[in-house]
């Protein structure tokens, strides 16, 4: 087994180094930097002050000493100083990290909650009236864009109830409901999507299970029902349902940006886009590795949960 | 005999009237009540706090509670003129030597957030810095009203409460231009560069936590220097990025009050009908849609050619059209009944793109035709503009309209990071663009905007006519005289075709029955003090 960890992660460093390459040189493929951006919306231009703050940024260096600062920088867990607000970059990334990673957990709880109960459902009711309203289901969840549905939520509990969640973030600490409140919301409209993906994900895989040897065998014997489809087709359906849950969340991560922003969630994701609106290279370039580090480590955790789950797989 | 009896009688009666009248509207108006936090609507992190430094009103809005200025617009009046100006810092103020020099005379007592005493010197530093005195230890990163204050000659503090302003020309606007909001007064014991970050005012409110991209909370200052001033505890500004998530805040009643800016006529109507008991104000907002015409690439070289792209546009199509009512149409100047500058609107009539829109477009081809253009030879211009909604349906409309009198227009989106850069460099020919000005002051709007040479002067006009005009003006001291003179400015600019104006925008401010003395003003710069607003819950 260790081996193959030890490949992977030469792997996964091998990707994150490729990552840091392509994420800084995007960012400066785009138009304008932070000291056009400051003038932009100062509404004014002055040619002189803008060089003076680009050589104080150092912006005005070449692209590859430059990169190679960051990553010397980074190497010393130094992430550098926000161009916007002139603070180092890790004191504006950490306190929204938490927020990103517990409202991805939170939709992932949801997706799975709903998407595999309802994707053994549909499987072990094929072509039945159950089958169909829960593919209609899915159907609908894989339809809906999370934020189009975010902001529906919104409409519908400020018209029916004149409420919505809080506008300002609320710590577990200081109000422990109110701020399951306030996440629940965000949570469902973004799991549902998930939710439907994992049902779909699940239905076929016990589709597929269902229809094994050891399976009729197992009914053959006279096992009750439940033991059949919970012990013998739902462990081995598993695998594929591990492999999406474990890219969802990944993807979650960073596909969280509109959710966030809809319910006024101060997170990860949200941050990243008003930073690349700003052209705040230190802030876009550290949240985007972190977005990398996250993809890198659940796929890594899933191929490490195969075994686990099927002792079939062997990792040399 | 009985005539004069009958007159004491009069003067009696007016007396028991205004009694009865005074009486009748305290008891219909409660009294202000101390207490209680205001949520109020905020758009986005501003891009510093610094509001020296910065040229929006994402700054202006939840830092003006942080400050004092030397005199400021009345908050409780929504039309800012020189006779609303009233003191803060400066207990008075007079123009001396025929109106070349402003000396105003200090509060005494009054404290800085962090404790110290305000002095003359504080004034002397805050403006030395702003018109950029090189000698000054401190400096401005971005210095977007350096312009405002280039006739200021000297700056003296002869006594720790006491200022005079020097100037090269008298010119009144200068006490309009200390007026904005945008003039606050900055602590000269702190590096400027700090206050990009926090805040130390004299203020009625201090900053309590700065959340960034969440929150900016402002708390009471207690030992603000006008007693039982602020009525507020605390105002929390919440950040909220998304337009549809802030409007069901406000409905919900986890806002307070809009933002300025932020009230569009659609969403406000569609706010009033859900919850009828909303209050709506409309006020302008002193920004303008315009066109512009680089005046150094042909075509508009050719000042036919020009007016022709300026009669083609019909005005009030363009308010219906593209602002949805919320605009009105005027010159270079705030229109009326929101602005002090703007032309009556029978003149307003006879300048061009102001007539009929069929007989302006009939002009224009005709002028087109003159200049040599027409359909065998149709002119082919990119209409440029910023790549957001507001300037896109803005360039859209102008482009239907050029259509029609033979000018085919192809539109240009342009990142907001590279826009101004462009426009400085006179990278475009015909631009659609949206102008705000701080003050409703023809010094502030007519030397940024038309004079030859100035930076923000995009379309590269140049007459040194209007420039003797303007300069004129600046220094006239009658009002009447140097009003005749700005309505003549106005003319010769739209005449000119310097900056052809398409509207003005109208602000639909929204905000709960129970948020009271918080006025919107004719500029959306000046009025976010806080200090009279109260609650009545």
């Amino acid at each position: 087994m260790w081996p193959f960890v030890a490949r992977r992660l030469t792997l996964a460093a091998l990707t994150l180094v490729g990552m840091s390459l392509v994420i800084f040189v995007l960012l400066r493929l785009a138009p304008g930097n932070i000291v056009d951006l400051l003038f932009q919306s100062a509404g004014y231009v002055d040619p002189a002050a803008k060089q003076r703050i680009a050589h104080e940024l150092q912006i005005d260096r070449p692209v590859a000493v430059q990169y190679l600062l960051w990553i010397r920088d980074l190497a010393h867990g130094d992430l550098g100083i926000s161009y916007r607000y002139g603070l180092p970059a890790w004191q504006i990334i950490r306190p929204r990290i938490p927020t990103t990673v517990e409202l991805a957990t939170l939709a992932m709880v949801v997706a799975v909650l709903i998407g595999v109960p309802t994707g053994i459902l549909s499987a072990t009711h094929q072509d039945t009236a159950v089958d169909f309203g829960l593919r209609v289901f899915s159907l609908a969840g894989l339809s809906m864009p999370a934020f189009w549905l975010g902001m529906v939520i919104l409409l519908f509990l400020v018209r029916e109830f004149h409420w919505i969640p809080s506008m300002t973030y609320v710590s577990p600490y200081v109000d422990l409901r109110a701020h399951l409140v306030q996440f629940a919301f965000p949570a469902l409209a973004v799991g549902y999507r998930s939710a439907a993906l994992i049902s779909r994900m699940t239905r076929s895989s016990m589709l597929e299970v269902l229809r094994e040897d050891y399976v009729r065998t197992a009914q053959a014997k006279g096992l009750p029902r439940r033991i059949v489809v919970n012990r013998h087709a739902l462990r081995n359906a598993l695998l594929p349902i591990v492999t999406v849950i474990g890219t969802e969340f990944a993807f979650l991560i960073g596909g969280l940006v509109v959710t966030e922003t809809v319910f006024n969630l101060p997170g990860v994701a949200r941050y990243l886009v008003e930073a690349i609106t700003w052209r705040d290279y230190p802030i876009v370039q550290n949240l985007v590795m972190f977005i990398a580090i996250v993809v890198v480590c659940s796929n890594l955790a899933v191929d490490l949960l195969y075994a686990r789950l099927d002792p079939r797989v062997r990792f040399e | 005999m009985r005539r004069q009896r009958g007159g004491q009688w009069g003067v009696l009666a007016l007396f028991l009237g205004i009694v009865v009248t005074a009486t009748v509207s305290t008891a219909a108006t409660p009294s202000p009540k101390r207490g209680g936090i205001l949520n109020a609507m905020h758009r986005e992190d501003p891009p510093s706090l610094s509001i020296h430094e910065e040229a929006t009103i994402s700054t202006n809005w939840p830092m003006m509670p942080c400050y004092n200025n030397l005199v400021l617009f009345n908050p409780l009046f929504g039309q800012e003129t020189v006779n609303t100006i009233v003191g803060e810092l400066a207990e008075k103020w007079t123009w001396q030597e025929g109106g070349k020099a402003l000396a105003f005379t200090l509060r005494q007592g009054v404290k800085w957030h962090d404790g110290r005493p305000f002095t003359s010197r504080d004034v002397k530093y805050t403006f030395d810095m702003v018109r950029g005195v090189p000698e000054l230890a401190s400096h401005l990163k971005l210095n977007p009203r350096k312009g405002w204050y280039a006739n200021i000659q000297s700056i003296d503090a002869p006594d720790p409460f006491t200022v005079i302003f020097r100037l090269t020309q008298p010119q009144p606007s200068l006490l309009l231009m200390l007026a904005s909001g945008y003039s606050p007064i900055y602590p000269a014991h702190i590096d400027a560069a700090e206050l990009r970050s926090r805040c130390v005012g004299t203020g009625p409110f201090r900053l309590k936590e700065y959340r960034r991209g969440e929150l900016i909370e402002m708390e009471r200052n207690p030992d603000y220097f006008i007693k039982d001033r602020p009525y507020l505890d605390g105002i929390r500004f919440i950040i909220i990025r998304e337009r549809g998530t802030r409007i069901a805040a406000l409905q919900a009643g986890q806002l307070d009050v809009t933002m300025p800016q932020e009230g569009s006529k659609t969403a406000a109507e569609q706010l009033k009908r859900a919850v009828p008991s909303l209050v709506v104000v409309e006020a302008a907002h002193n920004v303008n849609d315009n066109i512009l015409v680089n005046f150094k690439q042909p075509p508009f070289t050719d000042a036919r050619v020009r007016r022709a792209v300026s009669m083609a546009i019909d005005r009030q199509g363009f308010v219906q059209a593209v602002r949805q009512g919320g605009a009105v149409v005027g010159a270079s100047m705030q229109p009326r009944p929101w602005g002090s500058w703007g032309l009556p609107n029978d003149q307003l009539a006879q300048l061009p793109g102001f007539g009929d829109p069929t007989r302006q477009r009939a002009e224009a081809r005709q002028l087109l035709a003159e200049a040599g253009f027409g359909p065998g030879k149709p002119i082919r211009v990119t209409v440029s503009t910023r790549a957001i909604a507001l300037f896109v349906d803005l360039a859209t409309y102008v482009i239907d309209q050029l259509k029609q009198v033979g000018i085919d227009g192809t539109l240009e989106q342009v990142d907001s990071a590279q826009w101004y850069a462009k426009l400085t460099r006179g990278e475009y020919a015909l631009a659609g663009n949206l102008t705000g000005i701080g003050v409703d002051d023809p010094d502030a709007n007519f030397y940024e905007n038309y004079v030859c040479g100035s930076p923000r002067n995009y379309s590269q006009y140049c007459n040194p006519e209007i420039d003797r005009m303007i300069a004129q003006q600046s220094q006239t001291l009658d009002p009447l005289q140097r009003r005749r003179l700005v309505y003549e400015i106005q003319k010769r600019l739209e005449i000119d075709g310097a900056r052809p104006i398409l509207g003005w925008s109208v602000d639909s401010y929204v905000m709960w029955p129970y948020v009271k003395n918080l006025v919107p003003h004719q500029s959306i710069y000046s009025y976010a003090r806080f200090q009279e607003v109260w609650l009545n819950r």
